[in-house]
Formats: structure tokens, C-alpha cells, sequence
């Protein structure tokens, strides 16, 4: 749905940190439009801390993130709704409320953001349901779905508004192979079938292989990015050899 | 016969509808989630006006389309706004077929048929009554076990975990001192002010003395520490077991071999048994010294008022007061324990469970308070 190869999020000598600890220093990256792009480092790097600074969760110490060329750093009032709007987060436990049914969950920021009629909102949120391959769990509570479900469910609930662009937060955690692939999958089909961008911070190796255009590597001895490329290149020829030790997976 | 829509919208529509029947319906411009809602009611006006047989919608004109667009699209090519007539849908760019093909009729029909969440007022009251019955087995079950529990304890008092009840004492009892003080300070104050006028009446103000005296020590010095106790740290007490049931740190404590009960339970009972006697003592005499000054302000001296209030007094009352406290610090302690232990699933779950624990502790207070009245009074008769 978004046409165009320039930069959908443009990140500029970021520094982050918390109080008088800094996690990043001056960090610069892109990420394009329709890629699937993910975020890799060693636990303690700051993946996490990163990603929740691209989408405004906290403020940076220094520098900016542009998505679509407005700052979301600077951004105050309606102008960061807007910004806001443009993109879903998927967090790692799915953040479904508890209260509602999936359906319910799903059609949460129609009901609060659009005048649609109950009859288009339901289409919508079962459309989105459907993408997910979750129609039959409509009327379900989330104590009553499994840990992939949840994650499909929260995934519908993100993209209900048709953002370009969604986050996810360690999308495969805590699920099984199969499940796990099965999310690759949705992944793969979502940025396709509906020109989505993605920005994930994983560990899976396997969903990395399977989804992911281009990675950034953080370390957290230099405080930034280490590597930068498509993952199976970097695999193969990054420079640094602890990069293609974390790539192979082998045992430093 | 053709239909224009409203002029300011993202959107444009055509619907043309011959003699015979057959209707087309041409979009142009953007259909998204502003413009939708306000076509939907119109169009469904448009149609409601005419007789449709057959329907083409037009969708080569269309520049955008967002989800909320291609619901009204595929809401009116399944014969939502014209029942029983042939559609076709045509032109709809690539770009927005995968979209199109998720939405499905058959989801919206079976979310439409699902039953509403209701049950028979019969079932209902069941469900109560094994709810309650069971509850009740849990708590008789619970007390016996923290009974062995402090029996243990005191056989083996390194099981008690001293340190972990002083934690308790500070945190109950010292951290609880002011807003004890500032509440009894000033109820002793209402009771004053509220029976000086009546008693005035009689001729009998002198014994608002009395009065404060023996409210504060038989009743509101212990009721109202229990209460304060059973707001303030019974909820933390379940809030704290009810976060860590669902951080499954308690599940952990029973792989280890360990009882949370033991572990956990008995020595916030010891202290809470401990503590609130302590707690209704300091807040008898910060009733008293909210009484003292409105009598001095009635004009009474201030030794003839403690006079007053010693005559009025027995060990018995104290006794009274003192045995009630450590009956209210043991059902505050267990009751707060056994709803955060009782804590379900969800992020809901703790903040139900510290309600319930609050709730049920000021019942059972007041309750057992009303037990005492009734054996005292017969014991005084």
C-alpha cells in the first residue's frame, strides 16, 4: 500500500542511555520502505532500549528519528499523534487486554480513532483476524489462546489501521519452532501482500534467516553499531569475527 | 435517475440506477477511514430510495483505499445495502485485492450468531454457593495449616525468620504510626464534639469523659486499628503474595521443597498478631488525646477529665480491647495472605485479589467485633 524506496525511518547520531549510563553512542541507520529490518546484538546491548526510542517510548539523550521525514523526538501534540499513527508495535508478551475478546482487542483503535459504523468495524477487525489466520478465535478471550495465537492476535490488533510500518518486540519469544515459523510466515506475507515495513529486535537466528532483508548488529563494548547488511552476508563476510561467530552461532 | 454524494469529500461516488433495475455505482477519489463513515449512511439512503436488481461497482477510479474503504466495498458487493440483486465488483487495483480478499461474510455472520454471555439466575446462585462453600473450605484448611506452621515456628524458631517479622513490624506498625495518630486523634475529637451536646441536655456533660474513655478502649481504639491495618498493609500483604503467584516465584518456592506458607505466611500472622495490639494501644491514646482538648475547651480542668476517665476504666476494658486487637491482627494477617495466595492469571488477577482481601478483612472484623459485644455483654450481666 506505500509505494516509493526512500528512507521510511531515518535514524541520526542517537544517543541513549539511562540517567548517567550511556547504552548507545551517536548511532546513524535507515531503514527502507517495504524491508523488514531487524535489530541484533548480544543481551545487555540495547536492542530493546533502542527499539523503544524509535517509537517514542523514551526521549534520546542526543540526536533524532525521522519517520517519513517528521521527527518523533520533537514532535508534540497532534503533529506526534500523526506520527504515532503511522506505525503498530507488536510487544513481546502480545499486550492484549484481558477483558476483551480477540475481536474486541482487535477493533480497540477503530472504536477509539474512527467514526465506522459497528458493521464496518467488525469486517475490519475480522478481515484483520482473517490475514492472521485467526477467524475462528474472534469470540475468545486471551487467557483462552496459546502464546502464537496471542502474538497473530496482537499482530492483527497493530496492523488494524493500516500502518506502514510496525515494530516488533522479540516476536518469537517463548514460542516453539513451528509457531515460530509460522510467524515468519505472516511476517513474509504481510510485508508483501501489504507492503509493511518491519523493525524487529530478535535473537532467533532462524526467523532472522527467514524474514529479515537487512540487520544492524549492536555491541555494547563500542556502544553502536558493528555491523550492517543483509544477514546472510554478513554471515559469510562481515569483518569483524565475533559478528560471524553470532551469525554461525558458534561458541566464541 | 442519478445520485450525487455531498460535496467536501476525499471521495466521489456516481450511483445510476436505470428503469429496469440495473445500477452502477462509479467511485473516485480516496476511500479511507475519514471518508467511509460518511458515505456508508449516505449510500445506504441512496439505495434504501430505489429498486435495485443488478449492481456494478465501479472501482477503477478509485486513487486509495484503506481498510475501512474496502469494508464499504465489500459490505455493499455481498448485497449489504441491496438485498436479494446481483453484484459485481470491477477495476479494484491489484494493490488492494489481498485486503479485499480477507474480509468474509461467513466470519461477520458466525461473530453475529454468537450467543451472548448470559446464564440462568438459578445457575447463577449454584455457582455462589460452591464458590462460597469452597472459599470456606480453603480457609479452614489455610488456618490449620498456618497454625501447624507457627506451631513449628515456635518449636523451631529459626523457621519463623525473625528478620523477615521485624521487616513486617516497621513496615505495618512503625511506617502506619501517623495516619493511625491523625485518624484516632481525630474520631476521639467527633466523639467528643457529637455526645457533648445530648449529654449537655441531661445535665450529664462531665461524662463525655467516660465516654471517650470506654469507646476508645473497648471499640474504636481496636476496630480502628484493624481497619487501618487491614487498608493499608493487609492489601499490601496480598498484593505482595499475589505478584509473586503470578511471577510464578511461588510455584518456584514449592519445587524448591519449600511451604509458602512457612515461608511466607506465618510470620506476617506472628507479626500481625504481635503488632496490632501495639498499634490499638497507641491508638487508644491518640483517641484520648482528641476527646482531651474539646473537654478543656467545654470548660473542664484538665485533671478532673483524666479523673473522669480513670474512674471510668477497668482492667477488664483493656482487656477487652487488647484481647479483640490480637483477634483482628490474626484475621487481617491470614485473610490478606490466603487472597494473595489465592491470586488467579491475567494482570487483573492481583488487583482483585488485594480488593477481595480488604473487603473480606474489614467483614470479618467487624463481624468478630460483633461476636465480642454479644459474649461481653452477657459475661458483664
Amino acid at each position: 500500500m506505500n509505494g516509493g524506496s526512500h528512507s521510511l525511518i531515518e535514524v541520526r547520531d542517537l544517543t541513549i542511555g539511562y540517567g548517567d549510563h550511556l547504552v548507545l553512542e551517536r548511532i546513524t541507520f535507515e531503514v527502507r520502505r517495504g524491508e523488514v529490518f531487524a535489530i541484533l546484538g548480544a543481551s545487555g546491548s540495547g536492542k530493546s532500549t533502542l527499539l523503544k526510542h524509535l517509537i517514542g517510548l523514551y526521549q534520546p539523550m542526543q540526536g533524532d528519528v525521522l519517520i517519513s521525514g517528521a521527527s518523533l523526538v520533537h514532535a508534540e501534540g497532534e503533529a506526534r499523534l500523526r506520527i504515532l499513527r503511522k506505525f503498530g508495535v507488536l510487544y513481546q508478551g502480545g499486550a492484549l487486554f484481558g477483558s476483551l475478546t480477540t475481536v474486541e482487542n482487535v477493533r480497540l483503535p477503530l472504536d477509539e480513532f474512527t467514526d465506522l459504523s459497528e458493521v464496518a468495524k467488525n469486517l475490519i477487525a475480522l478481515s484483520k483476524l482473517r490475514l492472521v489466520g485467526l477467524e475462528s478465535a474472534a469470540t475468545k478471550v486471551p487467557a483462552d489462546l496459546s502464546g502464537g495465537m496471542q502474538k497473530r492476535a496482537a499482530i492483527a490488533r497493530a496492523i488494524v489501521m493500516d500502518p506502514c510500518l510496525l515494530f516488533l518486540d522479540e516476536p518469537s519469544a517463548g514460542l516453539d519452532p513451528i509457531t515460530s515459523a509460522g510467524l515468519d510466515a505472516l511476517i513474509r506475507e504481510l510485508a508483501r501482500g501489504l507492503g509493511i515495513t518491519f523493525v524487529m529486535v530478535t535473537h532467533e537466528l532462524a526467523s532472522i534467516y527467514s524474514v529479515a532483508d537487512r540487520v544492524v548488529m549492536l555491541d555494547p563494548k563500542i556502544r553502536g553499531i558493528v555491523a550492517e547488511g543483509a544477514p546472510s552476508w554478513l554471515r559469510e563476510h562481515a569483518p569483524q569475527p565475533w559478528v560471524r561467530q553470532f551469525l554461525n552461532r558458534e561458541v566464541a | 435517475m442519478a445520485v450525487e454524494p455531498p460535496v467536501d469529500l476525499s471521495v466521489r461516488w456516481n450511483l445510476s440506477v436505470r428503469p429496469d433495475g440495473a445500477a452502477t455505482l462509479a467511485f473516485a477519489g480516496e476511500l479511507d477511514a475519514v471518508s467511509t463513515p460518511v458515505a456508508w449512511p449516505n449510500l445506504e439512503r441512496e439505495f434504501a430510495r430505489t429498486k435495485v436488481v443488478s449492481l456494478e461497482i465501479d472501482a477503477r477510479q478509485l486513487a486509495f483505499c484503506d481498510s475501512a474503504g474496502l469494508a464499504l466495498l465489500y459490505y455493499i458487493s455481498v448485497g449489504g445495502m441491496t438485498p436479494g440483486a446481483t453484484v459485481t465488483l470491477i477495476g479494484l487495483s491489484p494493490e488492494f485485492q489481498h485486503l479485499f480478499r480477507s474480509f468474509s461474510a461467513e466470519d461477520f455472520r458466525a461473530l453475529q450468531k454468537h450467543p451472548p454471555t448470559c446464564s440462568f439466575f438459578v445457575e447463577d446462585v449454584g455457582a455462589a454457593t460452591w464458590s462460597w462453600l469452597s472459599d470456606l473450605r480453603q480457609q479452614v484448611e489455610f488456618i490449620g495449616e498456618v497454625t501447624l506452621g507457627v506451631i513449628r515456628g515456635l518449636a523451631r524458631p529459626r523457621l519463623l525468620r525473625w528478620k523477615e517479622i521485624l521487616r513486617v513490624f516497621e513496615i505495618a506498625g512503625v511506617n502506619a504510626l501517623p495516619i493511625v495518630s491523625l485518624l484516632t486523634f481525630l474520631v476521639g475529637m467527633v466523639i467528643a464534639f457529637e455526645s457533648a451536646q445530648p449529654l449537655a441536655q441531661l445535665g450529664a456533660q462531665v461524662f463525655v469523659a467516660n465516654l471517650l474513655g470506654l469507646t476508645m478502649t473497648r471499640e474504636l481504639g481496636p476496630v480502628m486499628a484493624a481497619i487501618m491495618l487491614a487498608g493499608r498493609s493487609g492489601s499490601a500483604f496480598a498484593a505482595e503474595l499475589g505478584t509473586m503467584k503470578v511471577n510464578e516465584e511461588i510455584n518456584a518456592l514449592q519445587t524448591m521443597g519449600l511451604s509458602p506458607v512457612q515461608f511466607l505466611v506465618v510470620q506476617r500472622v506472628v507479626a500481625g498478631i504481635l503488632l496490632t495490639p501495639v498499634l490499638t494501644i497507641y491508638a487508644m491514646y491518640a483517641g484520648l488525646l482528641g476527646g482531651i482538648p474539646v473537654l478543656l475547651g467545654l470548660g473542664f480542668p484538665l485533671r478532673m477529665v483524666l479523673t473522669q476517665i480513670q474512674s471510668s476504666l477497668h482492667f477488664g476494658d483493656l482487656a477487652e480491647g487488647l484481647s479483640k486487637s490480637v483477634v483482628f491482627g490474626g484475621i487481617v494477617a491470614l485473610v490478606s495472605c490466603l487472597r494473595g495466595l489465592q491470586t488467579g492469571e491475567g494482570p487483573r488477577a492481583v488487583g482483585e485479589s488485594t480488593t477481595r482481601s480488604v473487603v473480606s478483612s474489614i467483614l470479618l472484623i467487624i463481624l468478630a467485633d460483633a461476636i465480642f459485644a454479644a459474649v461481653t455483654y452477657s459475661l458483664r450481666k
